[in-house]
Formats: structure tokens, sequence, C-alpha cells
């Protein structure tokens, strides 16, 4: 991901009131990870496993602030019993952001089947999503999502393409 | 030591303060001990430390407690890491250890064999590591670490076995609605969206 593009994440992340994000990084990932470790205004959780992310993600929800993760697809796919066991059946929100490997523009072969997951995973937990790519859509998709989330207190997720993540 | 034992030891020691309990029979026995709105029984084996954590993190000036069982924890490994990375100075992580997978049957679980997770919460970075044995331990080593203002685990070698209470009369949404109007009316903040009436709104020309 090219550091405009992470800024522009993260300062879109605060200006929709998110104060509060976990994390598990991955090469298309690190600047954006490395520019909300840098953010005061964000307290950052690194977290070791996805589904971690979710539970804390949660509490934090509970506690007053306005959380969102950062993770690829392959651990948004790890985290679906925690997103419907500790969000989606209690009600909880919290916004994702999703990079799509194994999506548009991909050429590592090996991600393929992961990324032709992703989109069938999210429809089948009922998590409604936007694809990103485009620089001037980051900030209103992210502020509409955080929107949502809040309202519907469910889980929503922006899946970041590799015109974002490159 | 039963971990009903246990519960019943401290809960005459909490006034505010959150608690975050395992999926399981102790969220029945909590509930029947200390029927409180700041009871969040989380209904997902494995992440009960990390949903304390967020809990932790997002209100340091209130003392957060979690009930996590042996099973559970060894689920979520990793979040003991994350837990002393983070160093909320605010939160009790207990660990009713009983070695098996009680509510489904009683399989053993690892620490039936030869993992402590006294060790690895140590080596996980946790500085206030205590394993207790019995009742009196339990309550002296709970109170020490209710006083104090700094992170804990304590790992509670119990028996197997449930207490003979009835079960707590609260599901999800109902204990997520009632946990977050208690914060909100404790914190004075707002977590719930409102949605805005159009009635009040005048009638556009």
């Amino acid at each position: 991901m090219k550091r405009e593009v992470a800024a522009e994440i993260v300062d879109s992340l605060k200006e929709a009131g998110v104060d509060f994000a976990a994390t598990l990084t991955e090469a298309n990932l690190h600047d954006l990870v490395m520019a909300v470790a840098e953010d005061p205004a964000i307290h950052h959780v690194p977290v070791t496993r996805e589904e971690e992310g979710i539970g804390i993600c949660a509490g934090a929800y509970l506690g007053g602030r306005k959380p969102a993760i950062v993770m690829m697809n392959s651990g948004f796919l790890l985290s679906t019993n925690a997103l419907a066991t500790v969000c989606i059946h209690p009600g909880i929100p919290v916004l994702m952001l999703i990079g799509h490997s194994g999506g548009v523009g991909e050429e590592n072969a090996a991600h393929a089947t992961v990324g032709s997951l992703t989109e069938p995973v999210l429809q089948a937990m009922h998590i409604m999503y936007e694809k990103v790519g485009r620089f001037e859509d980051i900030r209103p998709t992210i502020r509409d999502s955080q929107i949502l989330a809040r309202s519907s207190r469910r889980p929503t997720a922006i899946v970041l393409n590799k015109q974002a993540l490159r | 030591m039963k971990r009903y034992d246990c519960l019943r030891a401290i809960a005459p020691h909490f006034g505010e303060e959150l608690v975050v309990t395992n999926l399981g029979a102790v969220r029945h026995e909590w509930q029947a001990l200390r029927p409180h709105a700041g009871n969040y029984h989380l209904q997902n084996l494995g992440l009960t430390s990390s949903l304390a954590l967020g809990l932790a993190l997002a209100l340091p000036h209130r003392k957060v407690v979690a009930f996590d069982g042996d099973g559970s924890l060894l689920l979520n490994l990793g979040s003991l890491t994350t837990m002393a990375n983070q160093h909320p100075k605010n939160l009790i992580h207990i660990v009713f250890d009983n070695e098996c997978y009680e509510s489904s049957r009683g399989a053993p679980t690892a620490t039936a064999g030869l993992a402590d997770l006294a060790v690895i919460a140590r080596g996980a970075g946790f500085a206030n590591v205590l394993t207790v044995k019995t009742l009196p331990e339990f309550e002296e080593g709970f109170l020490g670490a209710l006083k104090s203002n700094d992170l804990y685990f304590i790992l509670a070698k119990v028996e197997p076995g449930a207490g003979d209470v009835p079960p707590a009369a609260l599901d999800s949404q109902e204990n997520k609605y009632l946990f977050v109007r208690y914060i909100e009316k404790s914190e004075k903040v707002k977590i719930l969206t409102s949605t805005l009436s159009r009635a009040s709104e005048p009638h556009a020309k």
C-alpha cells in the first residue's frame, strides 16, 4: 500500500469517529498498520490472530470506544465464528477493513481460492460490504460503513482490492 | 476446591467492577451470586480474555475481572501475549482450571497433561502470576489483585463440578443492552445510536 493511501484511510477512520483499532499485518497492509500504530488518536492493539481482534474490538465497543479491525481476507475467514457469536448474535458493531488477496489484480496463484471465497462468505454471514480501490472512494466509504455499523449494531466490511493495496 | 466456592467467597467484595464470564456453567453461577448489569456473559469459547482486554483498555479507570477457563484459554493462548504487551493495570484474568472440557462431558484438556497455564502466562510477559489450590489462597490472591493497580493472572486449580444454581434468565441480546445501558449511565457516555423521528421535522414544501 502506498503511504498516501494509508494516510487517507487513517484520516478517514478518525473522521468517522474510530478511536480504537486491532490489526494483524501483512505485506500489503504494512504501511496502513504502521500509520495506525503511529497515530496517537487511535488506540492500537496488534493481535496474534484475527479472531482475537474481534473479541478485543467487541470489548472496546462495550466500553464506549469506536473500534475497527484491519486484516487480510484470510483473517476474516478465520474469524467467522467469532463474528457470529461475539458480534452478530448479541448485536455488536465492528468496522472491518479487509485486504483482498486473491482478488482482481492478484499475481500469486496460491491466493485464488481464499480470494474467491471472501465475498460469498461475507454474503452468507449477511455482512454488508463495499469494495474499494480508487483513492477518492476511501473516505466516503469508510464514513458510510461506520454509520451503518453503528446504526445496525452489526459488523460491516470494506474490502480493499489491489488498486488500494499495491 | 470448587469453582462455585471460589466465586461465592469473592462475590461479597464486588461493587461496580465489570465482569466477563466464559461460556459454560460459570455464567449461571456468577449471575446467581452477583446479579448485576456489569456482568457480561460471553457466548463464545476462547475470546473471554480478549473481550475483557478490550473492555479494560476502553475503561482504564474501571476494574475488569475475567472468569476464564482452561479449555477457553487454550483456544486463544496468543491473547496472553497481547494482554501482557498492552498491560492494562485494571484487568484481573482468572482462569478456573478444571483440566477438562466440563460442559462437553469432561474430556481432558492439555492441562490434564503437561501444560501449565501459569508458566505460559509468565512466558507471555505477565509479571503478576499466581497459582492457587485452596480457597483461602484464592481469596487472598484475588483480594490482593483487586486492591492493586496492576495486571494479574490467577490460575485457580479446581475440581470439576458446577454449583447448584438456576440457569441465568438472560439472553445475549438482553445482556448486551443491559450492559451497554449500564455503561452509558455510569460513564455518562453514549454508545447506542438513536434514530431521529421525522415527525418533529417541519414538512418540506
